[in-house]
C-alpha cells in the first residue's frame, strides 16, 4: 500500500490498539493487587504500579498524537506510530515480566497478543521484525537474570522454588517462547495477508462496478439525446399532417402516431433527466418558501384534479420553512407526486398536502385516498422502471421512471423521500429537505442571484 | 396587415420544413436556413420580424455564437430570437434560466424540442408583442 492517506481502517485499527492499552494498563494494576493482596504471591508492586501508570500515561501521549495525525493524514506516519507502539509495548512487557518472576512467569505468553496484533496492522516483514525484538528481549532478560547481573524476583507464593537458574529450563522455555512467536506471526499474517488482498480487489471491483455504470449512464444520454432529435422532427411533421387537409381514417391513424409520439418523448424526456442527473447535470440553488412552492404545484394540477371531482387541500400556512434547493426541480417533483396521486386515486376521493418544518428539517407530506401500494413492492416502487402490479391495471403504459426522478432529485439536495402506504386505503408520500439557515433579509438578495451548485 | 417574417435556423431539415409549414399554417411569413452561414445572411437579407433559432448545428454552440454575434450587430439586435434545443440534456447547462443573459445566451424566449404547435405559437405572440411595445 503506498497510498499518502491513511485508510480510515488503519487509523480505526491505531485507536483500536489504544483502547485495548487502557484495558492493559488497568488490568495489570487489577491483577497486582489481586495476586499480592489476596493470593499472597511475592510482588514488586510499586514497581508494578508504576508501570500500570507508565502504559496509562504513554497511551494518553499517543492517543493526542493519532489525533493530530489524523488531522494531517500521512499513512506512513500512523504505520510508523503503530510501530513504535508495538515495539514500546514488548519493552514494556519485558520489565513487567522482570518484575513478575521473569522466565517463571507463564504470563510470557502476552508476547503473543502483540503479535497477532502486529500480523493485523503492520506489513509481514514488520511483524517479524517485532517477533524478532521479542525474542531478543526475551532472551536478553533472561540471559541477564541467568548471570545474576540483574536481580531475579522470585514469585514465591507461585512457584516451589526459582528455576532461573536451571540451564536446561531457561533455554527449554526461551526455545519455546521464540517458535511460538514465530509460528503465530507466521499463520496470523497468512490470513491477514490474504484478507487485505480480498479488501483491496473488492474495492477495486466496486471502483470498476462505478466507472462502468459512469459509462452506460452516458451512452443512455447520448442515445435517448439523439432518439429525441428524431423525434422532435417527426412529432412537429406529424403536427403540420395534423393541421392539413386529412380526414376519416387516415386522420385518424395520423392522430395516434402523433400521441404515441408525445408519449414516447415524454418518457425519452424523463430518462434523459433521470440519466443527467445521475450523471451530475446542474441544480440551481435559490431560497424559497417549501410551501409556496407546494402552492404552485398545487394550481398546475387543480383542473385534474377537479376533472376527476378530486377534493384537493393544502395545509401551507405562510411560515411553512424555507429551503435552499432548485425551485423548478422541486416544484416539479410535488406536481408529478400530486399527479401520481390523481391518477391511483379513484373518483370523489381525497388528496392533502402539508409542509411544515420539524428541527432543521422541512417536511412535505402528500397523502391520497388512493389504491395503495401492496406492501411487498412498497420497498421497489423508486427503483427504475418498477410499477406496482396495481399500478399497472390503472395506466398500462407508464414510464416507472417518474419516482425514480422524484428520488434522484431529492437525494441532491440532501434530502430523503420516503412512501408510506396501506393497499386499498391510501399512500403517503413524504419529502425531506434541510432547512435553509435563516436570513431572510440577505437571502432574498441571493435567491434573486443566480447561484450554479454542481451536483456530484 | 403583412404577414409577420419568421426565420427558422436548425441543421434538421425536416423539423425546418415542418415548422416552416406550422407557422405558414397560422399566418406567418416563414423561411428556413440549415446552417449558420446561411441563416446569418438570411438575417441579414430579409430582416425578419423574429428568429427561430437550434443551439445546435455543426457544433454544440453554434446557436448560442449565432444569437452573440446578433445582439452585436446594430441592424439585427432587436429582433427577438427563440431558442429550440434540448441542449441542457447534452451538456448539463441550465440553459432556461440563463436565457436573456446579454452575456452568457442573449436570447428572449427558451423551448424544449419537440415543441407542441400550441406551446410554440403562443411563446411567438408573446415575444413579437414584446418586440413591438
Amino acid at each position: 500500500m503506498t497510498s499518502a492517506v491513511p485508510d480510515d481502517s488503519l487509523v480505526q485499527r491505531a485507536h483500536w490498539l489504544i483502547r485495548l492499552r487502557w484495558l492493559a494498563a488497568l488490568s495489570v494494576a487489577a491483577s497486582t493487587f489481586v495476586c499480592a493482596r489476596i493470593l499472597g504471591i511475592a510482588l514488586q508492586e510499586r514497581a508494578l504500579y508504576g508501570i500500570a501508570v507508565l502504559l496509562l500515561g504513554y497511551n494518553a501521549v499517543l492517543f493526542v498524537l493519532l489525533r493530530h495525525l489524523a488531522a494531517t493524514p500521512g499513512e506512513r506516519s500512523v504505520k510508523r506510530t503503530i510501530n513504535l507502539q508495538i515495539s514500546a509495548d514488548l519493552i514494556v512487557l519485558t520489565v513487567l515480566l522482570h518484575f513478575s518472576g521473569g522466565v517463571e512467569n507463564p504470563l510470557a505468553f502476552f508476547f503473543i497478543f502483540h503479535m497477532i496484533i502486529a500480523s493485523i496492522l503492520l506489513s509481514v516483514w514488520e511483524s517479524y521484525l517485532q517477533a524478532t525484538l521479542a525474542v531478543l528481549l526475551f532472551g536478553l532478560l533472561a540471559a541477564l537474570e541467568y548471570s545474576q547481573q540483574i536481580a531475579h524476583h522470585c514469585l514465591t507464593g507461585f512457584v516451589r522454588h526459582c528455576q532461573y537458574q536451571e540451564g536446561s529450563y531457561v533455554l527449554g522455555t526461551f526455545f519455546a517462547f521464540a517458535v511460538s512467536l514465530y509460528l503465530v506471526v507466521y499463520m496470523a499474517s497468512y490470513i491477514a495477508v490474504r484478507l487485505r488482498r480480498a479488501e483491496r480487489a473488492q474495492a477495486q471491483a466496486n471502483d470498476l462496478l462505478r466507472a462502468q455504470d459512469r459509462i452506460k449512464d452516458e451512452y443512455v444520454a447520448r442515445l435517448t439525446h439523439d432518439i429525441k432529435g428524431h423525434l422532435a422532427a417527426i412529432q412537429t411533421c406529424l403536427a403540420v399532417a395534423i393541421g392539413g387537409p386529412i380526414s376519416g381514417q387516415v386522420a385518424d391513424f395520423v392522430d395516434r402516431a402523433y400521441r404515441r409520439t408525445q408519449k414516447l418523448t415524454a418518457f425519452v424526456r424523463i430518462l434523459l433527466r433521470l440519466t443527467k442527473l445521475k450523471l451530475g447535470s446542474s441544480l440551481e440553488m435559490t431560497v424559497f418558501s417549501l410551501g409556496d412552492a407546494a402552492g404552485s404545484a398545487i394550481e398546475t394540477v387543480r383542473k385534474r384534479a377537479e376533472d376527476k371531482g378530486i377534493h384537493l387541500s393544502g395545509t401551507l400556512a405562510s411560515s411553512t420553512p424555507m429551503v435552499r434547493a432548485d425551485r423548478d426541480a422541486i416544484e416539479e417533483t410535488i406536481a408529478n407526486l400530486l399527479l401520481n396521486a390523481i391518477k391511483y386515486t379513484p373518483a370523489r376521493g381525497a388528496i392533502s398536502i402539508e409542509a411544515r418544518a420539524e428541527g432543521d428539517s422541512a417536511l412535505l407530506e402528500i397523502c391520497d385516498t388512493g389504491i395503495g401500494v401492496p406492501a411487498a413492492e412498497l420497498p421497489r416502487i423508486f427503483d427504475e422502471f418498477y410499477r406496482a402490479s396495481n399500478a399497472r391495471q390503472v395506466e398500462r403504459d407508464g414510464t416507472g421512471l417518474g419516482l425514480s426522478l422524484a428520488r434522484q432529485l431529492i437525494e441532491q439536495h440532501d434530502g430523503s423521500i420516503s412512501v408510506f402506504s396501506t393497499e386499498g386505503s391510501g399512500t403517503t408520500f413524504r419529502i425531506v429537505l434541510p432547512r435553509a439557515v435563516a436570513r431572510r433579509a440577505t437571502e432574498s438578495v441571493v435567491a434573486t442571484d443566480r447561484h450554479r451548485v454542481s451536483v456530484k | 396587415m403583412e404577414a409577420r417574417k419568421i426565420l427558422i435556423v436548425d441543421d434538421d431539415v425536416d423539423l425546418c420544413d415542418s415548422l416552416k409549414a406550422i407557422l405558414e399554417g397560422a399566418g406567418y411569413n416563414a423561411t428556413t436556413a440549415t446552417s449558420r452561414a446561411e441563416g446569418m445572411a438570411k438575417m441579414k437579407a430579409d430582416q425578419p420580424d423574429l428568429l427561430i433559432l437550434d443551439v445546435m448545428m455543426e457544433t454544440w454552440h453554434d446557436g448560442f455564437e449565432m444569437s452573440r454575434e446578433l445582439k452585436r450587430d446594430q441592424q439585427l439586435r432587436q429582433t427577438p430570437i427563440l431558442m429550440l434545443t434540448s441542449v441542457e440534456e447534452r451538456t448539463g447547462v441550465p440553459v432556461k434560466s440563463s436565457a436573456g443573459d446579454p452575456d452568457w445566451l442573449p436570447v428572449d424566449g427558451f423551448l424544449d424540442k419537440p415543441v407542441e404547435p400550441d406551446v410554440l405559437l403562443v411563446e411567438i405572440e408573446k415575444l413579437l408583442e414584446g418586440a413591438q411595445a
